[in-house]
């Protein structure tokens, strides 16, 4: 048992000696993440918005889809963004593949159905209300969409902090796609991965700490923003 | 505006819940619309307020069919108006800020009708913490402000305390004087009809009796 009381007071030191290569880990892990997560709710959360109030032709097929990539599992989107930015792939001559930026493109794809999913649902069941307001004000279907994720904003919000959850907290497609190159493409959930099966458990308990003081960051911004509104 | 209604025909399902031949809204006229629960009077406004696509037959507008000119020029108040969660005056602004008036027109429109409503000490309040009634008379002033052609009321005074009933029913009166607007009520008081309207049409089981 001691290894374990160890592991965290030697956690403890790295972080509060604010060792580089801790500090780069964990830099990295937020720059990915939160770029995959804005990615993908600039685009996507107006494009829920707008899918989830627009009557068309096979809205239940696509809900059923959306809501099935929602649990698409990491490892598929890193293999399917590896396949594609390999060497031999369609995108191979962009030399991608093993960098931050092929991270972030496979985050992106797996934020994505998440936020476009949750927000196209809040639209569906809570916007109409607001859409025949806007309507009936002389507003057009645009103004309808900007005027939901004005009025939901504190639901899109939490939209957005949970596809960053999902992306901060997932090991397989950064795995794949990134390599756990030290120094270029390490993030805490595959440094974890790694010094868990090399029996460094300092290192990993010291990340993990670091993704829980994350994780209760955000979810107190939430708390706070949810009571404000 | 004058609405005309031609061979009005909507079915939930198989159930025919209007059936109406023709109707017809004189411009600067206040219509009522009574009858009992049922009898299809908000489909039939839904309708008229372009809110309801599906059905059968057709409605003109000064002889035109509905397009996005009129649909500007028409407005609709609920019998609970969801009102945004933002301060009264940005609620009653809303539709100006569609319009793109510029921020004067705004502050001067929205002064003008909180005054006609008896609102002005609850502009800077949040919407959506209002009283039912408060609320009723920001969703009128926000409809108002942008001085339509046709009023479409569905109850809009139905649970309000007697003051409150009081001041929009003036405020109506007093809108159809300035602007000749086409405005049409739903409401299942007769009373009300009776001091508020200059016609009544009444519906029952979809029908005009």
């Amino acid at each position: 048992m001691d290894y374990i009381s160890q592991g965290f007071v030697e956690a403890f030191k790295l972080l509060l000696q604010l060792d580089p290569e801790v500090y780069e880990i964990i830099f990295l892990s937020i720059f990915v993440s939160s770029s995959a997560t804005i990615l993908a709710a600039l685009i996507f959360v107006p494009l829920g918005v707008y899918l989830g109030i627009k009557p068309f032709r096979g809205k239940r097929m696509f809900s059923r889809l959306v809501y099935t990539f929602m649990s698409i599992p990491s490892v598929v989107v890193g293999l399917l963004v590896a396949l594609i930015l390999a060497r031999r792939g369609p995108l191979g001559f962009l030399g991608l593949l093993y960098t931050p930026k092929a991270m972030i493109i496979a985050q992106t794809f797996l934020v994505v159905p998440l936020i476009l999913g949750l927000t196209y649902n809040m639209a569906k069941t809570r916007g109409k209300q607001i859409e025949v307001v806007a309507k009936t004000l002389g507003g057009t279907r645009w103004d309808s969409v900007v005027l939901i994720i004005r009025e939901l904003r504190s639901d899109i919000f939490i939209h957005i902090v949970t596809g960053f959850s999902r992306a901060i907290s997932e090991v397989g497609a950064v795995m794949i796609v990134g390599g756990n190159i030290k120094y270029q493409t390490r993030v805490i959930t595959t440094t974890i991965s790694m010094m868990n099966s090399m029996g460094d458990y300092p290192m990993a308990i010291a990340l993990g700490t670091i993704l829980m003081i994350i994780s209760f960051v955000i979810h107190s911004l939430i708390y706070s923003y949810s009571r404000e509104d | 505006m004058k609405i005309e209604a031609y061979n009005i025909r909507k079915k939930y399902q198989e159930n025919l819940v209007l059936n109406i031949n023709y109707i017809s809204f004189k411009e600067g006229l206040i219509t009522g619309i009574t009858g009992p629960n049922g009898s299809g009077k908000t489909t039939l406004l839904h309708i008229l307020g372009g809110l309801d696509p599906n059905f059968e037959g057709r409605v003109l507008y000064d002889g035109r069919e509905l397009n996005k000119e009129i649909l500007k020029d028409l407005t609709l108040v609920f019998q609970k108006p969801y009102l945004f969660k933002r301060s009264v005056f940005d609620n009653i602004a809303y539709p100006m800020v569609l319009r793109k008036e510029n921020p004067k027109t705004i502050k001067e429109g929205v002064k003008e009708i909180s005054e006609i409503l008896e609102i002005n000490d609850l502009l800077d309040k949040k919407g959506h913490q209002l009283s039912g009634g408060e609320g009723q008379k920001v969703a009128l002033a926000r409809a108002m402000i942008f001085k339509p052609k046709v009023l479409l009321l569905d109850e809009a005074t139905s649970s309000l305390d007697p003051e409150a009933v009081k001041t929009i029913e003036e405020s109506i009166i007093k809108y159809n004087e300035k602007t000749s607007a086409t405005i049409i009520v739903i409401t299942h008081d007769m009373e009300q009809s009776k001091r508020l309207c200059n016609e009544v049409v009444s519906l029952e089981l979809g029908r005009v009796v």
